[in-house]
């Protein structure tokens, strides 16, 4: 046994811990502080993760093969990790309107980001379903955290029943997966796989598997909560289960799909490929009539969701890196919207879309970065997004001479990319031709918010421009499933 | 009768059945809880009986780890629900409408 691969995670819980434990000694106007001193800890991880020394760099497994520490989860711990910074900088601006236990709120955060550490590193399908209900329980509480608003109870008890259903779909599908072959490990379920091919237990327990991360991923059919979650959610855990909680869906469904049941997933082409193009179609649809921010951008990760499963059902390897380079792309993009709406909402009961008029009068930083977020989520040159889904489209078209369903998948998404300039140029319009503007009183930015949206802004720009850096270590995360 | 891997099975699948039916069909939050824990419950002896005819202690250590998962989100889930219910009065599924297009 090697636990000393888990340095990261150990740290991230220990963190975890003595946040909660801040609540009792702070007081309440210092709580401020453990906000910004989760956020220094976390970057202090970072830059150790990026520094080469200590476990974080190297390669090997834990727990009878349970724990990898390979490529793809270095590459989705450091992204997670970035999440959760940029995540805690917005909870800190939001924390005024939490009713009591701020500090509890900052380090259910940290909790979160280390059941998507563990995540990344699954390899086994214990670890898989402790680490999805370790996230998934604790985005119950960050959704439902305003116990005042009626709407963030709502949402969570939304989320309670589906994501509950969906982990008993996917326990179910895990039962009848390792009743068939009798293997829990990806890397040795595998090696038996192509046996039980022709098996229809072992085949349903593989679909009830991707029916709980679909779940997580917010793909057709399993959908239904997003809008309503996201809505209803405080700013910050919208933001979080966004781009968190969706990647971790992520990395879990690479690792099943391309370790664990590879040839059953060659098999599945046409089901992917349907998913993906329905999916992208019914996010893009359903968000033109929205009118209310958070559920515009629901509905807008739906289609992402997507655009993300292009990367999977395009079954090669630059299809895979396209999708990690994709998700870097959105975490920036995403997060700087969702700062913005937290900023911006902060003494409205709403977050319709009319809350953003005037905002180039009220704070120009703020509004450039909704235009350029919004844009880079359009997929506009030279942002993040725009090279993102060059990417992804790339690598479906590659792969039309094998079956030309890859062709309509194509045409479908680019379909949808043009669906999708309506509504969010509506956002665009909103902040700088709107007619009636009532509030035109200038938004005052603290210090360390102001560098989380240039952080994030730089994050959009440099992904774009100079894409080589953080493909080649999607490439190199991607170099996993070659083996 | 011999009662083998089979007649465990059947019954998990049953189990699993009644409680998906009893998360569509029911429209009290408490009763649709219940309905998810025998849905958890149904994959548990499925998991059980596989791991007793297989001979393969492992689904039993998962079933632990089930458990006590279970227990987490039910902890959570009541408390939650109860938040709801003090400020709406009501614990059905109709009620929960504040959020529409």
């Amino acid at each position: 046994m090697n636990a000393s691969l888990m340095t990261l995670e150990i740290c991230v819980m220990a963190l975890g811990t003595v946040l909660m434990l801040a609540d009792f000694w702070l007081p309440d106007e210092r709580k401020k502080f453990a906000g910004y001193a989760a956020v220094a800890a976390l970057t202090g991880l970072l830059v150790i993760s990026f520094s080469g020394c200590g476990a974080c760099s190297l390669g090997g497994s834990a727990f009878n093969g349970m724990f990898v520490q390979d490529g793809l989860a270095i590459f989705f711990k450091r992204f997670f990790i970035v999440a959760a910074i940029l995540v805690l900088f917005m909870a800190v601006e939001f924390s005024d309107r939490i009713a009591g236990g701020v500090s509890e709120y900052y380090s259910l955060i940290v909790f979160a980001l280390s059941g998507m550490l563990f995540a990344a590193s699954a390899n086994d399908f214990t670890m898989l379903f402790v680490a999805i209900e370790l996230i998934t329980i604790t985005f119950y509480i960050l959704t439902s955290f305003q116990r005042g608003r009626l709407v963030s109870l709502e949402a969570g008890v939304k989320y309670l029943i589906l994501g509950a259903l969906s982990s008993s779909f996917m326990v179910f599908g895990i039962a009848l997966v390792w009743g068939t072959t009798g293997k829990l490990n990806f890397n040795e379920l595998a090696a038996v796989a192509a046996q039980f091919e022709t098996s229809k237990i072992f085949l349903f327990g593989v679909l009830f598997i991707l029916v709980g991360l679909g779940f997580k991923i917010a793909a057709f059919p399993f959908q239904i909560w997003a809008p309503d979650v996201y809505q209803g959610a405080p700013t910050p855990t919208t933001a979080f289960l966004a781009v968190g909680s969706k990647a971790a869906g992520f990395v879990l469904l690479l690792r099943v799909l391309f370790t664990a049941v590879p040839t059953v997933t060659a098999h599945w082409m046409n089901l992917l490929i349907v998913i993906s193009a329905i999916t992208i179609l019914y996010g893009n649809l359903c968000a033109l009539p929205q009118r209310n921010l958070k559920r515009l951008l629901g509905y807008s990760s739906i289609a992402h969701a997507g655009y993300l499963l292009l990367g999977v059902a395009a079954l090669s390897a630059s299809g895979q890196s396209a999708l990690l380079y994709y998700l870097a792309g959105y975490l920036f993009t995403v997060i700087a919207a969702f700062t913005v709406i937290c900023l911006v909402t902060r003494h409205l009961d709403n977050d319709d879309v009319s809350a953003l008029a005037g905002l180039n009068q009220r704070s120009p930083l703020l509004a450039s970065t909704m235009t350029l977020a919004m844009a880079s989520l359009a997929g506009i040159p030279p942002l993040a997004g725009f090279f993102g889904k060059f990417l992804l489209l790339k690598a479906v078209l590659e792969q039309g001479a094998v079956n030309p369903g890859y062709y309509c998948l194509a045409f479908t998404a680019l379909a949808g990319v043009v669906i999708s300039f309506y509504y969010y140029f509506g956002v665009i319009r909103a902040i700088y031709w709107s007619k009636n503007v009532v509030d035109v009183s200038p938004i005052q930015l603290s210090g360390p918010i102001k560098v989380a949206v240039c952080i994030c802004i730089a994050g959009m720009f440099w992904l774009g421009i100079f894409p080589t850096t953080a493909l080649d270590m999607a490439n190199e995360a991607a170099k996993v499933f070659g083996k | 009768m011999h009662v083998g891997l089979e007649q465990y099975l059947t019954v998990s699948f049953l189990l699993f059945a009644l409680g998906l039916l009893g998360v569509i069909m029911r429209r009290n939050l408490l009763v649709i809880y219940m309905s998810l824990e025998l849905m958890l419950n149904a994959a548990n002896l499925a998991l059980v009986s596989f791991s007793r005819f297989n001979d393969n202690l492992n689904g039993q250590i998962l079933v632990f780890f089930i458990i006590t998962v279970a227990a987490a989100e039910v902890s959570v889930g009541l408390a939650l629900i109860v938040a709801l219910y003090r400020r709406r009065q009501s614990a059905h599924v109709e009620d929960l409408t504040t959020m529409k297009l």
